[in-house]
Protein backbone atom coordinates (compact mmCIF):
# COMPACT_ATOMS: atom_id res chain seq x y z
CA UNK A 1 0.00 0.00 0.00
CA UNK A 2 1.60 3.14 -1.33
CA UNK A 3 0.89 6.27 0.92
CA UNK A 4 1.81 9.59 -0.79
CA UNK A 5 3.30 12.09 2.08
CA UNK A 6 2.97 14.64 -0.48
CA UNK A 7 0.77 15.59 -3.92
CA UNK A 8 2.83 13.86 -6.89
CA UNK A 9 1.42 15.58 -10.04
CA UNK A 10 0.76 13.04 -12.92
CA UNK A 11 2.18 16.39 -14.94
CA UNK A 12 5.21 18.59 -15.12
CA UNK A 13 6.32 21.90 -15.97
CA UNK A 14 3.24 24.83 -15.43
CA UNK A 15 -0.27 23.36 -14.58
CA UNK A 16 1.17 20.74 -12.80
CA UNK A 17 -1.07 21.44 -9.50
CA UNK A 18 -4.07 21.00 -11.94
CA UNK A 19 -4.09 16.96 -12.18
CA UNK A 20 -3.93 14.18 -9.93
CA UNK A 21 -1.31 12.12 -8.62
CA UNK A 22 -0.06 8.75 -9.89
CA UNK A 23 -1.80 6.88 -7.05
CA UNK A 24 -5.46 6.77 -8.50
CA UNK A 25 -5.18 3.17 -8.20
CA UNK A 26 -3.75 2.05 -4.65
CA UNK A 27 -5.93 4.91 -3.22
CA UNK A 28 -9.32 4.01 -4.22
CA UNK A 29 -8.46 0.19 -3.19
CA UNK A 30 -6.95 1.48 0.28
CA UNK A 31 -10.39 3.69 0.46
CA UNK A 32 -12.50 0.24 -0.41
CA UNK A 33 -10.59 -2.19 1.63
CA UNK A 34 -11.06 0.21 4.52
CA UNK A 35 -14.13 1.37 3.77
CA UNK A 36 -15.41 -2.64 4.34
CA UNK A 37 -13.65 -2.41 8.04
CA UNK A 38 -15.70 1.05 9.09
CA UNK A 39 -19.27 -0.91 7.40
CA UNK A 40 -20.08 -2.69 10.72
CA UNK A 41 -17.45 -0.30 13.10
CA UNK A 42 -19.84 2.72 11.87
CA UNK A 43 -23.22 0.91 12.50
CA UNK A 44 -22.25 -0.06 15.98
CA UNK A 45 -19.80 3.60 16.47
CA UNK A 46 -23.14 5.42 15.44
CA UNK A 47 -25.34 3.53 18.33
CA UNK A 48 -23.21 4.45 21.01
CA UNK A 49 -22.25 8.07 20.23
CA UNK A 50 -25.88 8.50 19.71
CA UNK A 51 -25.85 7.53 23.33
CA UNK A 52 -24.06 10.15 24.63
CA UNK A 53 -25.89 12.58 23.47
CA UNK A 54 -27.49 14.76 26.59
CA UNK A 55 -25.21 12.78 29.20
CA UNK A 56 -23.68 13.17 32.42
CA UNK A 57 -20.11 12.97 33.07
CA UNK A 58 -20.53 9.81 34.89
CA UNK A 59 -23.48 8.01 32.34
CA UNK A 60 -20.66 9.19 29.44
CA UNK A 61 -17.83 7.17 31.40
CA UNK A 62 -19.90 4.04 31.76
CA UNK A 63 -21.06 3.94 28.13
CA UNK A 64 -17.39 3.91 27.11
CA UNK A 65 -16.16 2.36 29.98
CA UNK A 66 -17.62 -1.45 29.11
CA UNK A 67 -15.15 -3.51 26.92
CA UNK A 68 -16.74 -3.84 23.41
CA UNK A 69 -17.85 -0.05 23.15
CA UNK A 70 -14.45 0.61 23.85
CA UNK A 71 -13.21 -1.73 21.56
CA UNK A 72 -14.91 -0.94 18.65
CA UNK A 73 -15.03 3.39 19.30
CA UNK A 74 -11.06 2.79 19.24
CA UNK A 75 -11.41 0.78 16.22
CA UNK A 76 -13.42 3.47 14.40
CA UNK A 77 -11.40 6.16 15.48
CA UNK A 78 -8.17 4.64 14.33
CA UNK A 79 -9.60 2.99 11.20
CA UNK A 80 -12.05 6.25 10.04
CA UNK A 81 -9.26 9.08 10.71
CA UNK A 82 -7.06 6.79 8.62
CA UNK A 83 -9.65 6.50 5.67
CA UNK A 84 -10.94 10.19 6.46
CA UNK A 85 -7.42 11.46 6.05
CA UNK A 86 -7.21 9.99 2.72
CA UNK A 87 -10.33 11.24 1.76
CA UNK A 88 -9.56 15.00 2.69
CA UNK A 89 -6.16 14.18 0.41
CA UNK A 90 -9.15 13.94 -2.34
CA UNK A 91 -10.68 17.24 -1.07
CA UNK A 92 -7.73 18.99 -1.17
CA UNK A 93 -5.96 17.79 -4.42
CA UNK A 94 -9.38 18.28 -6.52
CA UNK A 95 -10.08 22.32 -4.49
CA UNK A 96 -6.60 23.52 -4.21
CA UNK A 97 -4.82 24.74 -7.13
CA UNK A 98 -1.87 26.90 -5.81
CA UNK A 99 1.08 24.16 -5.89
CA UNK A 100 2.54 25.43 -2.37
CA UNK A 101 -0.78 26.20 -0.64
CA UNK A 102 -2.03 22.08 -2.41
CA UNK A 103 1.42 20.47 -0.37
CA UNK A 104 0.92 22.71 2.94
CA UNK A 105 -2.60 21.45 2.99
CA UNK A 106 -1.54 17.89 2.86
CA UNK A 107 0.93 18.15 5.24
CA UNK A 108 -1.56 19.67 8.00
CA UNK A 109 -3.94 17.19 6.97
CA UNK A 110 -1.49 14.32 7.64
CA UNK A 111 -0.77 16.11 10.96
CA UNK A 112 -4.61 16.84 11.96
CA UNK A 113 -5.81 13.38 11.43
CA UNK A 114 -3.33 11.95 13.33
CA UNK A 115 -3.62 14.31 16.06
CA UNK A 116 -6.94 13.48 15.95
CA UNK A 117 -6.92 10.23 15.80
CA UNK A 118 -4.41 10.10 18.73
CA UNK A 119 -6.41 12.14 21.04
CA UNK A 120 -9.27 9.43 20.28
CA UNK A 121 -7.17 6.84 21.59
CA UNK A 122 -6.22 8.52 24.73
CA UNK A 123 -9.26 9.85 25.23
CA UNK A 124 -11.05 5.69 25.04
CA UNK A 125 -7.87 4.33 26.68
CA UNK A 126 -8.39 6.97 29.74
CA UNK A 127 -12.09 6.11 30.25
CA UNK A 128 -11.67 2.74 29.62
CA UNK A 129 -8.60 0.75 30.63
CA UNK A 130 -8.35 -1.04 34.25
CA UNK A 131 -7.36 1.23 37.08
CA UNK B 1 6.49 34.31 -20.12
CA UNK B 2 5.68 31.37 -21.37
CA UNK B 3 5.20 29.79 -18.21
CA UNK B 4 2.79 32.30 -17.19
CA UNK B 5 0.89 32.55 -20.65
CA UNK B 6 0.47 28.23 -19.67
CA UNK B 7 -0.28 29.11 -16.13
CA UNK B 8 -3.36 31.34 -17.34
CA UNK B 9 -4.17 28.81 -19.60
CA UNK B 10 -4.53 25.91 -17.28
CA UNK B 11 -6.47 28.45 -14.80
CA UNK B 12 -9.10 28.61 -17.46
CA UNK B 13 -9.01 25.16 -18.49
CA UNK B 14 -12.45 24.11 -17.47
CA UNK B 15 -12.27 20.99 -14.33
CA UNK B 16 -13.99 18.54 -13.83
CA UNK B 17 -17.50 19.10 -11.99
CA UNK B 18 -19.13 21.70 -14.44
CA UNK B 19 -21.30 22.43 -11.43
CA UNK B 20 -22.38 25.73 -13.00
CA UNK B 21 -23.46 24.00 -16.60
CA UNK B 22 -24.98 20.81 -14.96
CA UNK B 23 -29.17 20.56 -14.38
CA UNK B 24 -28.89 19.44 -10.55
CA UNK B 25 -29.87 15.51 -10.51
CA UNK B 26 -30.33 13.43 -7.79
CA UNK B 27 -27.59 10.70 -8.62
CA UNK B 28 -24.87 13.63 -8.90
CA UNK B 29 -26.77 15.58 -5.53
CA UNK B 30 -25.98 12.45 -3.42
CA UNK B 31 -22.45 12.42 -5.02
CA UNK B 32 -21.96 16.20 -3.52
CA UNK B 33 -23.01 14.44 -0.39
CA UNK B 34 -21.29 11.84 -0.12
CA UNK B 35 -18.50 14.09 -0.23
CA UNK B 36 -19.78 16.59 2.01
CA UNK B 37 -21.16 14.21 4.93
CA UNK B 38 -16.96 12.86 4.75
CA UNK B 39 -15.88 16.25 5.28
CA UNK B 40 -18.49 16.67 7.59
CA UNK B 41 -17.51 13.33 9.27
CA UNK B 42 -13.74 14.64 9.75
CA UNK B 43 -14.67 17.82 11.75
CA UNK B 44 -17.51 15.25 13.82
CA UNK B 45 -14.48 13.05 14.79
CA UNK B 46 -12.34 15.67 16.05
CA UNK B 47 -15.18 17.17 18.27
CA UNK B 48 -16.31 13.71 19.53
CA UNK B 49 -12.47 13.43 20.23
CA UNK B 50 -12.50 16.48 22.14
CA UNK B 51 -15.85 16.06 23.92
CA UNK B 52 -14.27 11.70 24.77
CA UNK B 53 -11.17 13.77 26.35
CA UNK B 54 -12.85 16.07 28.07
CA UNK B 55 -14.75 13.45 29.53
CA UNK B 56 -11.58 11.26 30.57
CA UNK B 57 -10.00 13.99 32.22
CA UNK B 58 -13.02 15.49 33.93
CA UNK B 59 -14.37 18.40 36.47
CA UNK B 60 -13.74 21.60 34.05
CA UNK B 61 -12.60 20.01 30.97
CA UNK B 62 -15.81 17.81 31.41
CA UNK B 63 -18.15 21.55 31.28
CA UNK B 64 -15.81 23.36 28.74
CA UNK B 65 -16.99 20.68 25.76
CA UNK B 66 -20.03 19.19 27.11
CA UNK B 67 -21.67 21.74 24.54
CA UNK B 68 -20.50 19.23 21.74
CA UNK B 69 -23.09 16.41 22.95
CA UNK B 70 -25.53 18.15 25.09
CA UNK B 71 -28.22 20.88 25.02
CA UNK B 72 -29.70 21.86 21.69
CA UNK B 73 -26.51 22.05 19.74
CA UNK B 74 -24.60 19.36 20.91
CA UNK B 75 -27.93 16.69 20.51
CA UNK B 76 -27.94 18.29 16.85
CA UNK B 77 -24.38 17.73 16.30
CA UNK B 78 -24.49 14.22 17.73
CA UNK B 79 -27.41 13.58 15.00
CA UNK B 80 -26.02 14.92 12.49
CA UNK B 81 -22.70 13.10 13.06
CA UNK B 82 -24.77 10.04 13.02
CA UNK B 83 -26.84 10.73 9.95
CA UNK B 84 -23.72 11.65 8.24
CA UNK B 85 -22.52 8.10 9.10
CA UNK B 86 -25.29 6.18 7.80
CA UNK B 87 -25.38 8.65 4.67
CA UNK B 88 -21.55 8.25 4.11
CA UNK B 89 -22.02 4.75 4.80
CA UNK B 90 -24.63 3.93 2.41
CA UNK B 91 -22.72 5.95 -0.26
CA UNK B 92 -19.96 3.46 0.25
CA UNK B 93 -22.13 0.47 -0.27
CA UNK B 94 -23.34 2.41 -3.80
CA UNK B 95 -19.83 2.59 -4.65
CA UNK B 96 -18.88 -1.53 -4.05
CA UNK B 97 -21.86 -2.11 -5.80
CA UNK B 98 -21.16 -0.45 -9.05
CA UNK B 99 -17.42 -1.71 -8.38
CA UNK B 100 -18.40 -5.23 -9.04
CA UNK B 101 -20.74 -4.11 -12.13
CA UNK B 102 -24.23 -3.96 -10.77
CA UNK B 103 -26.98 -1.00 -10.75
CA UNK B 104 -25.04 0.53 -13.74
CA UNK B 105 -27.53 1.33 -15.70
CA UNK B 106 -29.79 4.84 -15.59
CA UNK B 107 -33.03 2.71 -13.44
CA UNK B 108 -30.41 1.38 -11.02
CA UNK B 109 -28.01 4.22 -10.39
CA UNK B 110 -31.79 6.33 -10.07
CA UNK B 111 -32.51 3.84 -7.60
CA UNK B 112 -29.50 3.50 -5.51
CA UNK B 113 -29.41 7.57 -5.36
CA UNK B 114 -32.42 7.01 -3.70
CA UNK B 115 -31.94 4.62 -1.36
CA UNK B 116 -28.62 6.55 -0.27
CA UNK B 117 -31.22 9.64 0.46
CA UNK B 118 -33.78 7.81 2.37
CA UNK B 119 -31.72 4.76 3.73
CA UNK B 120 -29.66 7.49 5.75
CA UNK B 121 -32.49 9.45 6.94
CA UNK B 122 -34.46 6.11 7.75
CA UNK B 123 -31.74 4.42 9.54
CA UNK B 124 -30.73 7.62 11.74
CA UNK B 125 -34.68 7.50 12.36
CA UNK B 126 -34.36 4.15 13.52
CA UNK B 127 -31.30 4.19 15.32
CA UNK B 128 -32.47 7.30 17.51
CA UNK B 129 -36.38 5.47 18.25
CA UNK B 130 -34.61 2.10 19.23
CA UNK B 131 -32.18 4.13 21.68
CA UNK B 132 -34.81 6.34 22.99
CA UNK B 133 -36.60 3.11 23.92
CA UNK B 134 -33.48 1.53 25.49
CA UNK B 135 -33.05 4.63 28.05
Amino acid sequence: MTVAARFKSGRTGPGDAYVSDHSGSPHARFMRLTSYALVPLGMLSAWWILGLAGKPLEAVRAEIGRPIPALVLLAFGVIGMIHARRGMDDIIEDYVHDKALKAQAIVANTWASRVIAAIWILAILLIAAPK
Amino acid sequence: MADADTDRLAARRPLSPHLTIFKPILTMTMSIAHRITGAGLYVGMALLALFLLGAAIGGGAFSAVSWIASGFIGNLLVLMVVWAIFHHLLGGVRHALWDRGLYMDAKGRELLAQGTLVGGILLTLLVFIFKTLAS
